[in-house]
């Protein structure tokens, strides 16, 4: 056993050179072993060195001073009248130092996380070996909240029922509620404090004297401390989740627990049969050797010491006034020990604050040795009295070991270890310090002290001597404390930057147990399942393809067939049409209405006028809307000379304009940006033709071969669209019809409009001409047709289509009323047979 | 986000709605709209590159018929390639026009002749009720109308009734269908300014 | 030897209109190669048009030679125009929704605007207007025609408008009908929109039918050429 080290986080054996474990990386040293003088920590009864500080006063931090003041004035009150008032609680809003920021980020965790890790602590499997130590380090920085400060100030008339309760070793159930109750409360604010009206010996452990005058960060500390105290269910819970981790516990942590379980059962007094039960005994042989010796000795003095406080108070006049759960704590089965809170506490703290602190001495366990024989440390004249006690609390730190439980038993810290002497001794020493520091002060020597490294002690020679004083002890345990110490996570960011294991892992939150199973089996009846067999059925019926009967086989051939005939059929009429060289029919004689218009259109705009024509139809329609489009633009060339001005809507429209006036119009010998202008495509739609018809000028600024369209011959003298003689929308589309006639109803003005349009949107565009909203409408071909014809005789496009298209027309009528009669009798026929077979 | 975008659309559409009846905010709309000209240029790029990359996608992944996605990519980026250094009107471009736009274009609307004839032949057998005669014998009237005979027009059908069905008798029916076009035009645009209706993506 | 530009573009034009009729013997190979190319030469003539007439004129050249109100105007678009980019990724595609809430908004306002001053108002309008007589007369159309013209479109956009209603309420025995004047209506106004809608079919065909004239009569002006050619 000499010669290794079992790691005490994952319980592997180490060589005793190691500083870390080779399998976890925890440290296995002592982290404070490799101080060396200056640095190297007082021993237990060693002095500090007496310096003068007096010129470092105004270099001290304003809390230290704040101490040093308040001592100074309060070191010859008396205790009872210090213990007597009223304990205010800490201010909870303002953060006057970084643990107040601290808590307050805690807290917020607290509401956040509380479900998770909070479960894990109360009822569920343990959590990994590793994760063990950051669990509980975590939970100690969880459960330091400010609220925890006014449970100090309840005197036993107040108890509240969970503390008087606590004899009577509630139900798992009901500590688990309890616990969780308070954990949510946690950040709730504090009932009003109530006068402490514990007796005098119970002032001294119980009253913060002074507490108004101390620090913030001691009055918080001192909350995280009380909190401890008065919520014995949480430790509770800890145990259960103890007993239910027994397995994963490391070997040498149950040896601890059984030995000081054995040894000092007055002790646990608090402790309740659950927690007893959760430490069974266990092999204490796999102890290291250093450990083993100083459980040992830790159960040899807690076999015929402590209780002292017992003792003392049992013995007191003033017994009918204790706590339910002190006066209840004989009859209470022993649990291993719990000391642990204070050093706890203080691991919640940054390392600089446990350095100057005192509480890491304090914290020490007090140990067998008795009160008369710290007097002489009381007695010393040399030291001042608050000093004197620090040592007498050194003295109690010295030689205890330190339980591993005591980590994660964070809130039993009994004001009734204390002694009188002691507790007299500390108020005088630190009258301003809270009761929570002085009743810590005579813990019992299972507490560890915290150990600092040299980063975090301040530098020694400029160290006054009572902040020296300070520093902590080099207890003769101190590693197991640091190995539990193994959330070394050193905050970057934020508030907490800098300090080092203050927020919990998150594995060490992660609820290691498996949810609870939740059948989902569908209780149904058999009349219920029929049902949904039925329904199911329908829907199947419903969803499945059913073959349509004309699209059988049979029939897409037969469809197909048909399909071929029609296209063949049309196609030989339309050669046949187009290959005749004769017209076969009369070209249309009628002049209907809208064509008229458009004639008139052309007809009587001014001459050389400037003419916005609008090509918005797509490259499938180019034979038609050209043949349409053609004998207008013609005659209206022919007559009035119109510069033109080309524009698009269509993406491909700007280059079929230039196939318009490089085909049809080609005879004409138009020439761009003096007799024609293409300004090519605007996009946008309905926005991009109220912008158009709004300001031209802005809308399409530039020609399509990017030269300032605004200042060329076409568009001489025009600013507006109202300017322009004459709009003619080349569409095939009644919708673009139907927005080009909204969008400039308002804007254009007076000038006739004229649509030449696909003979598919001819109708639709027909409401537009009967509202004369549009001056004329020349549709498809034959509107093409009729306009050729009153073209002054001019051959066109349209006199070659015609034919075919006669053909076709006339195809398509005699197709389709004899094809759709046809099929109307086999329509009919195929329904009463359908009928005669139902 | 979501309120943000709702604002940018109501405040949009306010002032553009404004620039109808109040003189003062037609500068404001015309500024609004020539925005919004640009805009929809981008947007059409954007869609082009929405459709490049779906087909690059399916000639990366080895797809059934990335082939035709290879020849779709080629086209695209070659037609492009030369519209940029060309620009779009010039000679080459036209003749990418009229060699390909242009003929597949209309050869799938020429084939489209087959179609509508087949499905006019066939309406009755499906659906022999007072819509399918009435639409059937007004194709069938206007088809008849609209040819003419070796000698002139088809006396009667092609000089009086064809032109009293489109210009009478349909007119009701497409101002009917217009006014509801634009009823439902306009309560759609009420929702959008309103912002009951947010098909820009805010739910 | 030099093949003339025409005689180029009618080959490919020829090839292409076969390839797209070969549909007819149904969907293969040929008419999907002829479609893929097309529609990416489409869209590359389309990306083409819109960077040369749209972003060049309106975006680039304000910011590259405008002065200072039109760099600054167009900087709005320019911003506008990365968001919409952004599109393409669909982890920043919700900052196109700004600029698509612009759009969408303004084109509402245009939409709304233009239904009501450019289409109903002149439409319920021009309805009243046909019992006009008098402007009839001065057309040269006679009152008793007016006023048969003039009720038969009244009547045909009213039942039209009508049968557009699917307002109903239930009946004793659980069905769903409309109220009866309405029901009547609407029964006429099928045969309006019946009417409407063969006259749109014609107008279809037609259209149809004159493209197939075009790509008729091209292969014919490519072969002749072909062989006046040669």
């Amino acid at each position: 056993m000499a010669d290794s080290i079992k790691c005490p986080v994952c319980g592997e054996s180490n060589p005793a050179s190691q500083e870390f474990c080779q399998y976890c990386q925890s440290r296995l040293q002592p982290i404070t072993g490799s101080l060396k003088s200056p640095d190297a920590p007082i021993k237990p009864g060693q002095a500090p060195t007496k310096k003068n500080t007096a010129e470092l006063e105004p270099v001290l931090p304003q809390w230290l001073r704040d101490a040093r003041d308040s001592s100074r004035n309060n070191e010859d009150e008396d205790v009872p009248q210090a213990s007597q008032r009223p304990a205010k609680t800490r201010p909870a809003a303002p953060a006057e130092d970084l643990l107040a920021g601290l808590q307050s980020q805690s807290s917020d965790g607290d509401e956040d996380e509380t479900p998770d890790w909070l479960a894990s602590i109360t009822g569920t499997a343990p959590t990994p070996k590793k994760n063990q130590p950051e669990s509980s380090e975590a939970r100690r920085v969880e459960l330091g909240d400010k609220n925890d400060f006014a449970q100090e100030e309840t005197s036993d008339a107040d108890t509240p029922s969970w503390l008087a309760g606590l004899t009577e070793n509630k139900a798992q159930a009901n500590e688990k509620d309890e616990l969780t109750d308070w954990f949510r409360s946690a950040d709730d604010s504090r009932p009003p404090q109530q006068p402490a009206k514990t007796p005098a010996a119970m002032d001294d452990i119980f009253s913060a004297p002074a507490a108004d005058d101390s620090p913030d960060w001691l009055r918080r500390m001192a909350a995280d401390e009380d909190d401890g105290k008065a919520q014995p269910p949480s430790f509770e819970a800890s145990a259960n989740d103890f007993s239910s981790q027994a397995s994963e516990t490391p070997d040498w942590l149950r040896g601890m627990e059984d030995k000081a379980q054995s040894a000092d059962p007055a002790f646990f007094a608090e402790s309740t049969a659950d927690e007893s039960e959760a430490f069974d005994p266990l092999s204490s042989g796999e102890l290291p050797a250093w450990l083993s010796a100083q459980a040992e000795s830790a159960a040899k003095r807690a076999q015929d010491t402590t209780p002292k406080w017992l003792k003392n108070e049992a013995g007191a006049p003033a017994t009918g006034e204790l706590p339910a759960w002190l006066s209840t704590s004989e009859d209470t089965v022993p649990l291993p020990p719990v000391p642990e809170i204070s050093a706890d506490a203080l691991g919640d703290l940054p390392d600089w604050l446990k350095a100057s602190a005192p509480q890491t001495s304090i914290f020490e366990q007090p140990d067998e040795t008795p009160a008369a024989e710290v007097e002489p440390a009381e007695a010393s004249i040399d030291s001042p009295d608050w000093l004197n006690a620090f040592k007498e609390a050194e003295t109690f730190a010295s030689n205890e070991p330190a339980p591993a439980l005591e980590k994660d038993i964070p809130f039993d810290a009994p004001p009734a270890f204390v002694g009188d002497s002691q507790a007299g001794a500390t108020d005088n020493l630190f009258t301003e310090m809270p009761d929570w520091l002085s009743s810590a002060m005579e813990l019992p020597a299972s507490s560890s002290p915290t150990p600092i490294t040299n980063a975090d002690a301040i530098a020694p020679g400029e160290l006054p001597s009572w902040v020296q004083a300070m520093r902590p002890v080099d207890a003769p345990l101190p590693s197991s404390s640091s190995s539990f110490s193994s959330d070394q996570t050193l905050e970057s960011r934020g508030a907490l930057a800098g300090l080092q294991g203050v927020l919990p892992a998150a594995p060490g939150f992660t609820p290691t147990s498996k949810p609870r199973a939740y059948s989902i089996r569908l209780q149904a009846t058999e009349e219920q399942q029929a049902h949904a067999v039925l329904l199911e059925q329908i829907l199947a019926a419903e969803t499945a393809p059913v073959p349509i009967a004309s699209y059988s086989s049979l029939v897409l051939r037969a469809s197909r067939g048909l399909r071929w005939f029609l296209f063949f059929v049309i196609f030989a009429a339309v050669l046949f049409g187009l290959s005749v060289g004769a017209p076969i029919f009369s070209m249309p004689l009628g002049v209907p209405r809208e064509i008229g218009g458009a004639l008139n259109v052309a007809r009587s705009i001014p001459e050389n006028a400037p003419v916005l024509a609008v090509f918005d139809y797509e490259a499938s329609r180019v034979g038609e809307m050209e043949v349409a489009a053609a004998p207008f633009f013609d005659q209206m060339i022919l007559l009035k000379h119109p510069r033109l001005t080309f524009i698009s809507t269509n993406e491909t429209g700007s280059v079929l304009i230039e196939r318009f006036i490089s085909g049809p119009l080609a005879g004409h010998n138009y020439e761009n940006r003096i007799t024609y202008l293409n300004l090519g495509y605007l996009p946008g739609g309905q926005l991009g033709i109220r912008a158009f018809s709004l300001n031209p000028r802005a809308a399409s600024p530039l020609d399509i071969s990017l030269q300032p369209a605004w200042a060329s011959a076409p568009l001489e003298g025009v600013a507006s669209l109202s300017q322009f003689a004459a709009l003619v929308l080349v569409t095939d589309s009644a919708d673009a019809a139907r927005v080009w006639i909204e969008q400039t109803e308002s804007t254009r003005g007076e000038i006739p409009v004229v649509v030449i349009s696909s003979a598919q949107a001819a109708p639709m565009i027909q409401p537009y001409f009967d509202s004369q909203q549009i001056d004329g409408v020349v549709a498809g071909l034959y509107g093409g047709a009729v306009f050729e014809q009153n073209n002054a005789g001019r051959p066109g496009v349209a006199r070659r289509y015609w034919d075919a298209y006669s053909l076709g027309m006339l195809l398509a009528m005699s197709l389709a009323l004899g094809g759709g009669l046809w099929n109307a009798a086999l329509g009919l026929r195929d329904r009463a047979s359908a009928r005669e077979a139902k | 986000m979501q309120v943000i975008t709702a604002f940018i659309a109501i405040a949009s559409g306010v002032l553009v709605l404004g620039g109808y009846f109040f003189p003062a905010l037609a500068g404001v709309q015309t500024l609004l709209l020539n925005w919004a000209i640009i805009l929809a240029g981008v947007a059409a790029i954007v869609g082009i590159l929405n459709l490049t990359s779906v087909h690059m996608d399916k000639i990366r992944r080895g797809e059934k018929g990335s082939a035709y996605s290879a020849l779709l990519v080629i086209g695209l980026a070659a037609t492009f390639f030369f519209g940029m250094i060309l620009r779009p009107q010039h000679n080459v471009m036209q003749m990418v026009l009229n060699g390909i736009i242009v003929p597949v274009e209309a050869a799938l609307m020429g084939l489209l002749t087959v179609s509508l004839l087949y499905a006019a032949i066939r309406l009755l057998r499906r659906r022999t009720d007072m819509m399918g005669v009435i639409f059937l014998l007004t194709a069938a009237l206007l088809f008849l109308g609209s040819a003419t005979l070796p000698f002139g027009d088809i006396p009667l059908i092609g000089t009086l009734i064809r032109p009293w069905v489109s210009q009478i008798l349909a007119l009701g029916g497409a101002r009917g269908i217009l006014i509801g076009v634009a009823l439902g035009a306009l309560t759609t645009g009420l929702r959008v300014l309103f912002a009951v209706d947010r098909p820009y993506g805010g739910t | 030897m030099i093949f003339p530009p025409d005689l180029i573009t009618g080959v490919i034009s020829f090839i292409f209109t076969i390839l797209i009729f070969s549909y007819l013997i149904g969907d293969n190979p040929l008419f999907r190669i002829a479609v893929y190319i097309f529609v990416g030469v489409s869209a590359g003539y389309v990306a083409a048009i819109a960077l040369w007439q749209v972003i060049v004129p309106r975006l680039i050249y304000p910011l590259v030679f405008g002065s200072m109100n039109e760099k600054i105007f167009a900087a709005i678009p320019l911003l506008g125009s990365l968001f919409i980019l952004l599109k393409v990724s669909s982890r920043m595609a919700g900052v196109a929704r700004m600029t698509m809430a612009f759009l969408v908004g303004a084109g509402a306002a245009v939409i709304v605007a233009g239904a009501v001053m450019g289409t109903l108002i002149p439409q319920v309008g021009a309805t009243i207007n046909f019992f006009d007589l008098n402007a009839a007369v001065a057309v040269g159309i006679s009152k008793g025609e007016a006023f048969g013209n003039g009720l038969v479109v009244l009547f045909g956009t009213i039942f039209s408008l009508v049968y557009f209603h699917f307002g109903a309420s239930p009946k004793a025995d659980g069905s769903m009908h409309r109220f009866g004047l309405i029901e009547i209506a609407a029964w006429v106004g099928r045969i309006f929109i019946g009417i409407t809608l063969g006259a749109v079919f014609a107008g279809v065909y037609a259209a149809a039918l004159t493209a197939l004239i075009e790509r008729i009569a091209s292969i014919i002006n490519f072969f002749a050429n072909l062989f006046g050619n040669f």
